[in-house]
């Protein structure tokens, strides 16, 4: 009974793995096909998100900062916050722009027909390559920034990437919870600028923010794990507290997870 | 042949904001707006036999997509049961979508930007088909589509009619016994809509149960064996097509452009229903007494004309015979 559920389960995991080849096959299709729109998109989203470290760049070459971090300090958390964002633009962030696009012209139905998590193949149909510029740049100033600091022991390695992966299933935390409530708030064009103005606040070394704030970025909406603690970590400016933020991050995918299905079951469609 | 479809009260009820129009209405919704309660099916029953091709006809709104959308388990009932080869539709639904197939008229499954085979490799994966499978089926049905030419090239560069062949294959590679089609010709051209009946009608000797709604009586005559008509959410009519034959009579309207004024119109079996002007006439014929050839003969020996048009009886004028025949 045990081998034949663990045969399924395997089975299963094949499935999905090979809808998921299929998805990046059709993404990379998509992307040969309109080329100068993809290479424009991929430069788009460089500079818009580049820029930011390049501000904070100007903000310390004028004499202020944040106070007790240095320049590289502050680039390192804003480049994983950039590396964060683009492999979530490239595997889930889709999620949010196609369940608002669905629930809006009632195309939901055609999802919801295929015997596969709906979830699932909403963020594995919107993989997207065009987040490859973003990680690259992000990638460049992390390695900038990571020559400028004190060299982090391997433990520290280890600890950014656990820190590091756990960021972004808080970003997908985020992208469900938001593509949950266009499923009540149809149409409404706001909430991809609520979802961005939640994440800036994973931006910034949380020793700046005022003591409620920390409190929520950490453990109500914990953004803070996508870059401020996995740059914490490397830093070697961590403590044991970091390990228990590792709890509200998974209960927050748990609910944007729960969230995002209890929604679907109440889908209502548009006229036929 | 056994029930594969058990549907018993079945019913949908949403509430909806009611809003008046111009910018005074508008203005008065940003503040307060009207909940209005729709019942968009109402205690609806009926069965389906293995193998079976039933038609789901009814005017726009009548509940036909809802009551589909309900059997194919994306969206869920408020009251009512479903019992679909023995699934709950709404429950395990991914075990249950595994067995049928939809086609909705107006949606897609194709993948826009890339060539309708590349999607059907989706499909594929999705549905966990075998290469054997796969092969197999795809030529079986690009041979009674003849698509073999077109499921290469780009989605977005096909016709209506080419992207529609390519959206039964897409629904029925992964061979469901039971399928869906809401509306699944229309806007097509006769030729188009010709090749999805006989598809349809090639599949379902193979043994796929077909369920279709149609506000076009055209489909339902060529395809049904039985028929539910729905009207404002509650079913009117369950029977055969025969039945619904015998009910309506074999009627054909008849838009006529004359040339000149015909004043009255002597052809046995025909009658006008609408004298839109001197030269504009909408005529009933009634086909059990004068064939449309016959018709033709006897109305250009009375009039010249200089357009015609033969229609199928419009759904309101079917929906009023049905209940005129109830309360006889």
């Amino acid at each position: 009974m045990k081998d034949k559920r663990l045969k399924y389960k395997g089975l299963r995991m094949r499935r999905y793995l090979n809808v998921y080849k299929e998805c990046i096959k059709v993404a990379f299709a998509s992307a040969s096909t309109y080329r100068l729109n993809f290479i424009l998109n991929c430069t788009i989203m460089l500079l818009g998100d580049i820029i930011f470290p390049l501000i904070t760049v100007l903000i310390y070459g004028s004499g202020a900062g944040f106070e007790g971090w240095s320049v590289y300090e502050v680039l390192l958390i804003q480049s994983i916050f950039t590396m964060s964002t683009a492999i979530a633009d490239m595997t889930f962030h889709g999620v949010m722009w196609v369940t608002m696009d669905m629930v809006r012209n009632g195309n939901m139905e055609m999802v919801l027909i295929l015997p596969i998590d709906t979830m699932f193949i909403l963020m594995a149909r919107t993989f997207s390559f065009e987040g490859i510029g973003l990680f690259i740049g992000g990638l460049t100033v992390f390695v900038v920034a990571i020559i400028n600091v004190s060299v982090p022991s391997i433990l520290m390695w280890i600890q950014f990437i656990a820190y590091f992966i756990i960021g972004v299933l808080v970003m997908m935390g985020i992208a469900l919870v938001m593509a949950a409530i266009s499923f009540k708030w149809v149409g409404n064009s706001r909430i991809p600028e609520i979802f961005s103005n939640i994440r800036n606040f994973g931006k910034y070394p949380q020793s700046i923010f005022p003591k409620a704030i920390v409190v929520i970025t950490s453990i109500i909406i914990p953004v803070a794990m996508i870059a401020f603690y996995p740059a914490a970590a490397l830093l070697g400016r961590g403590n044991s507290s970091m390990f228990i933020m590792i709890i509200p991050c998974f209960l927050f995918l748990l609910f944007g997870i729960y969230l995002y299905r209890h929604m679907v079951r109440l889908y209502q469609g548009v006229g036929g | 042949m056994g029930n594969i479809i058990t549907v018993e009260k079945l019913t949908k009820k949403y509430s909806t904001y009611k809003r008046g129009s111009g910018f005074k209405e508008s203005l008065k919704a940003l503040f307060i707006r009207k909940k209005v309660p729709v019942i968009a099916v109402n205690e609806v029953s009926f069965n389906v036999k293995e193998g079976d091709i039933i038609g789901i006809l009814g005017p726009n709104g009548a509940g036909k997509s809802t009551t589909i959308k309900m059997l194919t388990g994306t969206l869920y009932p408020t009251s009512g049961s479903i019992e679909v080869m023995g699934y709950n539709p709404t429950k395990n639904r991914k075990a249950y979508v595994h067995q049928i197939g939809a086609v909705f008229g107006q949606k897609s499954q194709l993948i826009w930007d890339i060539p309708p085979v590349d999607s059907f490799r989706m499909n594929k994966a999705i549905y966990g088909i075998s290469d054997k499978d796969y092969d197999e089926r795809l030529k079986q049905m690009t041979k009674l589509f003849m698509v073999e030419d077109f499921i290469t090239r780009p989605t977005r560069v096909l016709s209506l009619g080419e992207r529609m062949k390519c959206e039964f294959i897409m629904a029925m590679l992964h061979h469901p016994k039971v399928v869906f089609l809401d509306e699944p010709t229309i806007g097509l051209d006769v030729i188009a809509k010709h090749n999805i009946r006989d598809f349809i009608h090639e599949m379902n000797k193979l043994g796929t149960t077909f369920i279709l709604t149609t506000h076009d009586l055209e489909d339902v005559e060529q395809l049904a064996k039985n028929v539910i008509i729905i009207n404002k959410g509650a079913k009117v009519f369950d029977d055969s097509i025969q039945k619904l034959r015998k009910v309506l009579g074999a009627k054909k309207i008849v838009e006529l452009t004359l040339q000149e004024d015909l004043g009255t119109l002597d052809i046995p079996g025909t009658s006008i229903l609408e004298r839109e002007s001197a030269f504009n006439i909408t005529v009933s014929v009634d086909l059990d007494q004068i064939s449309i050839n016959e018709f033709m003969t006897k109305l250009s020996q009375q009039c010249s004309f200089s357009d015609i048009s033969i229609k199928e009886m419009p759904m309101e004028t079917i929906i009023t015979h049905i209940y005129q025949s109830r309360d006889k």
